[in-house]
């Protein structure tokens, strides 16, 4: 189970094992290929990427006595990114998402109905080629950083890394039914968003064009 | 008996659960069940899947800009931590 580091600035010390400098930099080196995965998909562009996995690795460097040796190194760092990530959106208050009354009406299934309605579904149809398969990476990473910043983030943890529902509650310091809720309402939001995309790249055509409702 | 105990509302209902591995051992079975009897079902259910994977391999197909490393080893150096009070 990974340690949290404190959310304030006041250092609280549970007595536990510590890393030594050295230690700490081999993990934190380690953990540099995740940890930009991670900020690039919740910042949306590289540049903020790296700025955000600097303030974070800076804020891991000063609270590194909260790391508890023989924890998830990489879990207590996810945690230092979004938490770092949920401050400077704050920060900056950018208006680039969009807003959640859009988004929050996508149903269970959302893409499977959409695609069946577009006639992309036959009944032998091989299941991988779907809309998402036929996206470019930006593409999907631009509908993904659309999302409100609590669904973005529980999302991108989901996708990009193997971790339990538990682990992700962790490492956002949410209880786990809130997880659940937040990525089942998130995919969703994620599908109508790739949806979209999809329609302004001409991948699938608008309603209007394909003569639907 | 051979009856489905989940309806299709039902089971769709768990679909996420089911793809992450979050249900419970007698739900995965009943789900399951449903799903050898309803081909409706099953294809949205291979469909989600492999729109899961879609999503997974490309979120996480990212390449690490080469300076980063450098400034985060350089930034370790001037930062050092911040000792709790003994």
């Amino acid at each position: 189970m990974p340690t949290p580091p404190p959310v304030d600035e006041t250092p609280h010390t549970p007595p536990h094992e510590r890393v030594s400098d050295a230690e700490f930099e081999t993990l934190l080196m380690e953990s540099l290929e995740p940890a930009y995965r991670l900020a690039l998909r919740l910042s949306g562009n590289s540049e903020d990427a790296q700025d955000l996995v600097q303030e974070a690795a800076l804020r891991a460097s000063r609270f590194r006595h909260t790391f508890q040796k023989g924890t998830s190194f990489k879990s207590w760092f996810y945690r230092i990114i979004v938490n770092q990530f949920y401050t400077s959106t704050r920060r900056r208050k950018n208006t680039t998402t969009t807003s959640l009354d859009s988004l929050s009406d996508a149903t269970d299934i959302f893409l499977f109905a959409r695609s069946a309605e577009a006639g992309l579904i036959a009944s032998d149809a091989d299941p991988a080629a779907n809309v998402v398969s036929r996206m470019a990476e930006d593409d999907v990473a631009r509908a993904l950083a659309a999302l409100p910043e609590e669904f973005r983030a529980v999302a991108t943890l989901y996708f990009i890394d193997d971790l339990s529902y538990q682990e992700i509650a962790e490492i956002l310091g949410v209880p786990i039914g809130t997880v659940r809720s937040r990525l089942h309402r998130g995919r969703h939001m994620l599908q109508k968003q790739l949806w979209k995309v999809a329609e302004e790249l001409g991948i699938v055509r608008p309603p209007a064009l394909a003569g639907e409702r | 008996m051979t009856l489905d105990r989940y309806t299709c509302l039902e089971t769709v209902r768990r679909l996420d659960d089911y793809l992450d591995r979050e249900l419970s051992e007698p739900e995965r079975h009943e789900v399951e069940r449903h799903l050898e009897t309803c081909d409706r079902c099953l294809q949205r259910f291979r469909f989600e899947a492999a729109v899961v994977d879609d999503l997974r391999m490309k979120l996480r197909r990212v390449t690490v800009p080469g300076e980063l490393e450098a400034r985060v080893r350089q930034l370790l150096r001037r930062g050092g931590p911040d000792e709790p009070v003994a």
